[in-house]
Parts: C-alpha cells; sequence; structure tokens
C-alpha cells in the first residue's frame, strides 16, 4: 500500500506537522486557556464521545466488514487535524479555540484512542487480528506529543522561529494530503472504482455527520454560534494522516489494503466537505455581523 | 501678566528633583542621537514585536548609521534644504525611528502623521506643512494616488511593518500581509519616484555624510505636530529642539531614578503622537533603554506577545489601554513581572481603573498631564509620594502655572480656573497661523482649555474640558465626573458623558455606557441612574442613559466625546 520509504516520509512529515502544531501556542497560552475550560471541554466532548459513537453506528448501519470497520472507528477517534485551523480561519470562526482544541485532543488522544478504540471495536465485534494494538497507538501518539511540546517550547524562546515553523506545519498539513494524493491514488485507481456506495457514505458521512453534530452538541451545551461553528469543524476535521500511520506501524504491509481505506479516502474527501461547509459558515458568519451592525445603528 | 508666579509644588519635588530645570546637555534632537549612539553603541535601542511575536531588532550603532544613510539620502538625494519638511506616516515600527532620527540630522522638520489618515486629511496637512518628502507605510500607499498630486511631495519612501526584521521573518510577515490578510496594495503610478526604505539607505550610503547638524541650535524649528485643537481644522504646532529637549529632562525628572538605561519600555501608543514621541521614543533613547515597538494596539491582544517575551518595566498609556489590558485574562492572570510603573496621559484616568491596576499588577499608574502645544508634558505625580487619587500631580521642573477666571485674572487658591502654561517645553505657536496662535500663547503662556482646581501643595486636578462643561440650569457639571462615577460599575466597561439641549435646565446631562463582556448582569438604564442617585448631586445625575456596543474613540483610544455631541446636534436637527 504504502513502500518503507512512504511511510518514513509520512512520519517525518507528521513530526513537522506536530511540531508546527506546538508552535502555534505557549506553554503559558495552554494554562490561561483552561482557566475558562468550557468551550475545550465541550469541544473534547464532541470529539471522544460523539465521534466515535457516530463512526460505531456508521459502522454497524452499513454493515462494513472488520477490517473497514477499524478503519472507520480509528478515524472516528483521532483528534482533530490541523487543517481545522485553516478551516477555522477562512469560515470567521474562532482561532484561537480551534487551535486550543487541536492540541488539546492531540494530548488527550494519548489515553483516549486506545480506551475507544478497544471499547467500540469490542462492541462492533472486530476480529482480535485485525484490532489495532492500543499500546501501539498510544506509543504513536507519546512520539508525537514530544515534537508537540518542543513546538510550545520553541514558540516561547523564539518566537521568529517558532512562529516560522508554525507556518511550516499549516503548509505540510496540505502537503501531506498532497502526498497521499500523489503516492496512493493513482496505483488505487482501480480500487476507487470498485469501493461500494456504503464505503463512500461512511467516509464522507463520518465527517459531515460529526460536523452537524458537533454544531447541536455545542449550541445545546451554551456555545454561542459562532465558537459552535468552530467546535463543528474541529468535531468533523480529523487528523486523516495520523491514522494512515498508524495503520502503517502497526500492521504488516499485505494486511494494511483494506484497513487503510477508509482513513485516505477519509484524508481526501474530508478537504473537499470542510471547503464547502466553511462557505456556507463564512455567508452565515457575514450574515450575523450584518445583523448586528444593524441592530447597533438601530439602537 | 508680567508679575512673579508663585511656585507651591517646590517642596513636593522632594530631595531627588531639583526645581529648577538645567539646560539641556545637548543643541538639537540630532545632537542627542549622535551623542546617545556613541554611548550605547552594541545596545539593543528597539525590538518590534507584531501579533504573533516575531520580532526584529536594531541595536544603538545600527539605527545611528541607518539614520546617518537616511539623511543623506533627504539632502543629497532628494536635495532638501535645512529646514524642509519631512512628512512621516508610519505605525510603530524599525522604519520610524530610521526616518525621524534620518530627518533631524538632514536638520529637517518633522511632520508626524496619523497612518490612518483619509487622503483628505492627508492632504490638508501635507499642503499645509508643505512637506516635500513622503515616508509612509507600504500598507497604505494605495491612498497616495489621489493624495500626491495635490501635495509639493517630491519623493515617496515606502516602508512594511517588518521592515528591518531578520530575512526570514520579515518575509513570513510581509506574506502573510499580502496574501493572507490583503493588506499590501499595489503601489500607483504616482508621477514621483517612489522607493522602499532600504533602497533609500543604500543611496544614502553611497553619498557624502551630513554634518552640518551639528549647526542645529535650541531654538531651530524641529517638529510641526498636527492637533485637531478647538477649532476642529488641524494645525501644526511648532516645537523646536529646544522643547523637546527640555521635555526629555522633565520626564526624566518625573521619572528620577526609577528611569535608567537598563530599562524596557512597551511603546504600544502610537509614536506619531506627541506623548509616545516624548516619553517613549527620545526619553528611552537618550537613556540608552530598550523600546518595544508593537504596530498596532488593537485589539489589545496585540500586545500579549510583546508583554510575554520582554521583560519590560515600563508602559505608557491612556485609560482605554490600561482598562483593555485588564481585561484580558492573559494580562489580568499573568501581569508583567518586572514593571515599575505606567505613566498614564492622553485623557483622564479614572478611579476605578487605576486601583484595579495597581491590585492586578502591585505597580503604580502615574498620571501626567499635557499638551501637544507642550511637547507634551505639563506635570506629573511624582512616584515617591503616595497616590493622590485624580490629580495630575505638580507642574514639570521649570514649568509655570496659573489658574485664571474668564477676565484672565488668578482664582483663589482651592477655586478652579483655566489652567495656563508656561516653560522650555511651550511651542512657538502654529505653522501659518497667527490668529490661532494668538489665541492659544500669549507673553509666553499656552491657554490649555482645561479647567483645574489646585490644592495648597501645588497638586492639580483636572475638572473637565471648558468646551465640555454641561452648564445644568446654571449649575457646572464635569462630565469627567460623572463618567469616573459610572466608571465604577461593574457591569459598565466604559463611559461617556456629554450635555445634551434641554428645554427646562438649558443642558442635560446624558451618559452613555458600554456593557462589560466579562460581567453577566446586563446594565440598565434605571440602574445607572439609581447608582448615580447615591453618588452624585441631583443635578449631575443624567437625565438620559445610552447603551451602546461602544464608543468613539481617537488613534490613541481617547473616547471622543466630541463625535457624540455631533451626533446629538444631528439628532436635535432633524428633532427640531
Amino acid at each position: 500500500m504504502l513502500t518503507e520509504l512512504e511511510t518514513t516520509l509520512l512520519g517525518v512529515m507528521m513530526m513537522v506537522i506536530m511540531l508546527g502544531m506546538g508552535a502555534s501556542m505557549t506553554p503559558r497560552d495552554f494554562r490561561i486557556a483552561f482557566r475558562k475550560p468550557k468551550g475545550i471541554l465541550v469541544g473534547l466532548l464532541s470529539q471522544f464521545a460523539v465521534m466515535p459513537f457516530l463512526g460505531f453506528l456508521l459502522a454497524v448501519g452499513l454493515g462494513l466488514p472488520p477490517a473497514l470497520v477499524v478503519g472507520l472507528l480509528l478515524i472516528a477517534c483521532m483528534p482533530g487535524g490541523t487543517t481545522s485551523n485553516i478551516f477555522a480561519y477562512f469560515s470567521k470562526g474562532v482561532l484561537a479555540l480551534s487551535i486550543m482544541m487541536t492540541v488539546v485532543s492531540t494530548l488527550a488522544a494519548v489515553v483516549m484512542v486506545p480506551v475507544l478504540l478497544s471499547f467500540y471495536g469490542g462492541l462492533a465485534g472486530v476480529p482480535a487480528e485485525s484490532a489495532i494494538p492500543p499500546a501501539n497507538v498510544a506509543q504513536v501518539l507519546v512520539v508525537l506529543l514530544i515534537p508537540t511540546l518542543l513546538g510550545m517550547v520553541l514558540r516561547k524562546l523564539n518566537p521568529n522561529i517558532g512562529a516560522t515553523v508554525e507556518l511550516i506545519g499549516s503548509v505540510m498539513g496540505v502537503v501531506v494530503i498532497l502526498f497521499l494524493i500523489v503516492t496512493w491514488v493513482p496505483r488505487n485507481y482501480q480500487l476507487l472504482l470498485d469501493t461500494g456506495p456504503a464505503i463512500y457514505a461512511a467516509t464522507i458521512g463520518i465527517g459531515l455527520i460529526g460536523m452537524l453534530f458537533g454544531f447541536w452538541v455545542a449550541r445545546g451545551l451554551g456555545q454561542d454560534t459562532n465558537r459552535s461553528r468552530t467546535i463543528s469543524l474541529e468535531t468533523g476535521i480529523q487528523n486523516g494522516p495520523l491514522a494512515v500511520l498508524v495503520i502503517t506501524l502497526s500492521f504488516a504491509p499485505a494486511l494494511q489494503e483494506d484497513l487503510l481505506l477508509i482513513p485516505v479516502l477519509y484524508s481526501l474527501f474530508i478537504v473537499l466537505s470542510s471547503t464547502a461547509i466553511t462557505l456556507w459558515y463564512r455567508r452565515n458568519a457575514t450574515r450575523e455581523a450584518l445583523a448586528r451592525d444593524a441592530a447597533k445603528l438601530g439602537g | 501678566m508680567t508679575h512673579d508666579f508663585p511656585r507651591p509644588w517646590t517642596a513636593a519635588y522632594g530631595a531627588e528633583i531639583a526645581p529648577e530645570l538645567a539646560p539641556s546637555a545637548h543643541q538639537s534632537i540630532a545632537h542627542l542621537v549622535a551623542a546617545s549612539t556613541t554611548a550605547h553603541g552594541k545596545r539593543r535601542a528597539f525590538t518590534c514585536v507584531v501579533p504573533n511575536g516575531m520580532n526584529g531588532s536594531l541595536s544603538y550603532a545600527q539605527v545611528g548609521a541607518m539614520s546617518d544613510a537616511f539623511a543623506s539620502f533627504l539632502r543629497h538625494h532628494c536635495k532638501l534644504a535645512p529646514g524642509a519638511r519631512v512628512a512621516v506616516q508610519l505605525p510603530n515600527g524599525l522604519a520610524y525611528p530610521v526616518a525621524v532620527f534620518g530627518a533631524f540630522k538632514a536638520g529637517c522638520v518633522l511632520v508626524n502623521t496619523n497612518p490612518l489618515y483619509t487622503p483628505d486629511e492627508m492632504i490638508h496637512q501635507f499642503r499645509d506643512s508643505g512637506a516635500e518628502v513622503l515616508v509612509i507605510s507600504d500598507m497604505f500607499a494605495d491612498k497616495l494616488a489621489e493624495v500626491i498630486p495635490q501635495t509639493q511631495i517630491r519623493h515617496v519612501v515606502l516602508a512594511g511593518v517588518p521592515e528591518f526584521f531578520p530575512s526570514v521573518p520579515e518575509m513570513v510577515v510581509r506574506g502573510v500581509q499580502k496574501l493572507w490578510n490583503r493588506s499590501l496594495p499595489p503601489v500607483p503610478d504616482l508621477g514621483v519616484p517612489v522607493l522602499r526604505i532600504r533602497q533609500a539607505l543604500k543611496l544614502g550610503r553611497g553619498l557624502p555624510a551630513v554634518t552640518d547638524w551639528d549647526a542645529l541650535r535650541p531654538d531651530d524649528l524641529a517638529l510641526l505636530q498636527y492637533t485637531g485643537g478647538t477649532t476642529g481644522v488641524a494645525k501644526g504646532a511648532m516645537l523646536t529642539h529646544g522643547n523637546i529637549l527640555a521635555n526629555i529632562d522633565q520626564v526624566k525628572a518625573m521619572g528620577a531614578r526609577y528611569m535608567t538605561g537598563e530599562d524596557v519600555i512597551l511603546t504600544a501608543l502610537p509614536l506619531y503622537h506627541i506623548f509616545a514621541f516624548t516619553a517613549n521614543l527620545m526619553v528611552f533613547f537618550d537613556l540608552g533603554a530598550r523600546n518595544i515597538l508593537v504596530p498596532s494596539p488593537r485589539p489589545v491582544q496585540n500586545i500579549q506577545r510583546a508583554l510575554e517575551n520582554y521583560p519590560v518595566t515600563w508602559i505608557t498609556g491612556v485609560n482605554t489601554l490600561f482598562n483593555g489590558l485588564m481585561n484580558e485574562e492573559w494580562f489580568a492572570a499573568y501581569p508583567p513581572k518586572h514593571l515599575k510603573a505606567a505613566i498614564a496621559g492622553g485623557t483622564a484616568l479614572h478611579e476605578a481603573v487605576a486601583a484595579r491596576w495597581q491590585t492586578i499588577t502591585g505597580t503604580r499608574i502615574a498620571e501626567g498631564y499635557g499638551l501637544t502645544e507642550t511637547a507634551p508634558l505639563v506635570s506629573f505625580n511624582p512616584l515617591d509620594q503616595d497616590v493622590r487619587v485624580g490629580s495630575i500631580g505638580i507642574p514639570a521642573p521649570g514649568t509655570d502655572v496659573v489658574l485664571v477666571d474668564d477676565k484672565v485674572e488668578p482664582v483663589a487658591q482651592g477655586e478652579a480656573g483655566e489652567l495656563l502654561v508656561r516653560g522650555p517645553q511651550v511651542m512657538r505657536g502654529y505653522w501659518n497661523r497667527p490668529d490661532e496662535t494668538e489665541k492659544t500663547l500669549q507673553n509666553g503662556w499656552v491657554f490649555t482649555g482645561d479647567v483645574a482646581v489646585m490644592d495648597p501643595d501645588g497638586f492639580l486636578k483636572i475638572v473637565d474640558r471648558k468646551k465640555d462643561m454641561v452648564l445644568v440650569s446654571g449649575f457646572n457639571v464635569y462630565p469627567n465626573e460623572v463618567e469616573d462615577c459610572l466608571s465604577k460599575m461593574d457591569a459598565v466597561l466604559e463611559a461617556a458623558v456629554i450635555g445634551v439641549p434641554d428645554k427646562g435646565t438649558g443642558e442635560a446631562v446624558r451618559a452613555y455606557v458600554v456593557q462589560n463582556p466579562d460581567v453577566a448582569a446586563q446594565i440598565t438604564k434605571e440602574d445607572v441612574v439609581a447608582h448615580c442617585r447615591k453618588h452624585l448631586a441631583a443635578y449631575k445625575v443624567p437625565r438620559s442613559v445610552i447603551i451602546r456596543d461602544e464608543l468613539p474613540k481617537s488613534p490613541i483610544g481617547k473616547i471622543l466625546r466630541k463625535d457624540l455631541k455631533a451626533e446629538v446636534r444631528a439628532e436635535f436637527a432633524k428633532g427640531a
């Protein structure tokens, strides 16, 4: 599926992305954010309670085979992706909340992802040979925490290098997806054609339904519309490339093909669906801003 | 008014402040810059910090050499004669001191210009001053197509926000401005040469050095500092090298031993304004200290990285800036550790803000008072003495102050009168406006238009602007007093008070209040009135209360009562 070189390259790129993600804030920003943690907690709830459950429902409801169930569950349990920050920005959302949610969910993922995977994996009856060993997931995530923390310290010590690394990390987020498209799609062209509608529904659905639920969970818990839109994007946009990396590091190449299908497809399609949702959110945000201005003039 | 005026405040100077101001050690600002450059060579003079924390710095030696090159560029490339006007229209950044010190070294007169001016305002200011060279931020180059043809400007120099940053951060910031914020417009074809400041410096380095600034004397004109004043049309206050040099020493007297070359001062207020120009740029450059320049303090969050990443010891600000900072979680939770004190000016500092600042930072806000016409410092609160709430302190050394009534006779001690100021910092007059000069400047005294009272020790308190006073059934209501009362309400973020026409009382008090977003309780008009009834005499209680999302503010954050008054005039014209 992916050659060893490609896997190594993917690992290095993930390191750079995580370094950049860490460099988007300082340790102090992190402490300050937790003084008023409500938004972040709501985000965590939709990230680690709503999404995995949706993944499970989709997997069971669509009657996917075990290998695809594992891929879908893994995507559903992943922390937020760094590209969500770009979408948050363009949707006129709350960028600081998006960045903070990405970092916090990545940190929490070390514990949450292995626990959720074994729980829902068991519930969905995934056979042992397809299950991702929880220790592996934790290991990959812990390794990725090192560049994250390093990035935070870097931002504190040298903001010039820190902010540059942040920028490189964001660009790398896009590069990784292009990389997956270039390396994977041409070789699996036939596979894409053979893939059934149920799989496409699961792949595209998990992102879109996640965004829908993310929004309403946040609204229900008292977040304003703008913050809810941010949480919505953050919930739906998962760290797809990280899921690809976890699988390639956990399974022998022969076993990877089916497991990788949904994570790779997700990584490709989420860019399209997020773009559409972002345009829609942006219009709503603009309309609300205009309405506020009008109210001001009237008052 | 030629008799001697008593200076009851000299006792309050204490042991550390000399009551008489010694003549400056320098002949001109150019001399000061050269001396400080030699004395502090490798020390960092300026660090500019953009909101994401990216930064660039210049040492004293670099600023010295670059401003020399800029002076050569102005004199030999642009062929400016000494005394020619150079307009500088830049937000805070590393290019500002280079351009400004270069202009002084070329013997030119600086015309400080607000970067946010509209083309009309720019045209007025450039034509009025006769500026021949314009140094402007590349973010506003698009305004020039309209402006340049209507002025005498012959050369345009562009400078960016990340100018003189290390190359990668400069590229990143410029890239973000261009592609992300879209704040770098293309430069229109202007019919006059347009250079970037780096190119100008490169040209300047190849030209003969300019040394004739050595002939500058304290009486020579240094700045045309434009001010709206009372009549609306902006006029240029003529400040000499001697005015600025004297005021530098006066500010240093105020800071006494609290100001040293080891200090780090946060410059979030714009340098084109006389307050930061003198207090931040000139004073701390003279000291050999480090200026942390923030290009734009709005939103207040833009200041976060500057405060976090540098051991800031001094902050200058206005009431709204201090208030804004304290409403930021990152500031209130982690106030700057190295802070010695803050200086407030520009507008009245509210008691509630000063008290909260003391609680949060453990340091004082020393309120000073000044005006463009006095370069700007007139009076200050000595840091070694107890806080006198609401006082603008005692006059700076070498300054005379008198309070007069409408007949320009001194009022009795303790009574309110218009504040008149005389001293080495007083301007020469308004540029090309003999009529306005005559109204404001008489026998060396500046009529400030502010009404003040003086206590027996010489401490002054501004009661209000003469023209802002509200006359309710013959009683004087000073808006500041009512605003101060309003700002003590938790739910009130900020407040403004003006007078509106009233059939019964002549004028009536109207209050504008902004809800504090951090307080859950919504302000109601009834609460506001009830609160004022408790603390103010009946005639001072607002007759009407208007709740707003925001109040009109000047570039440095002064709340603009005049804009509210204009709204009211329009409202009453319509209603009549």
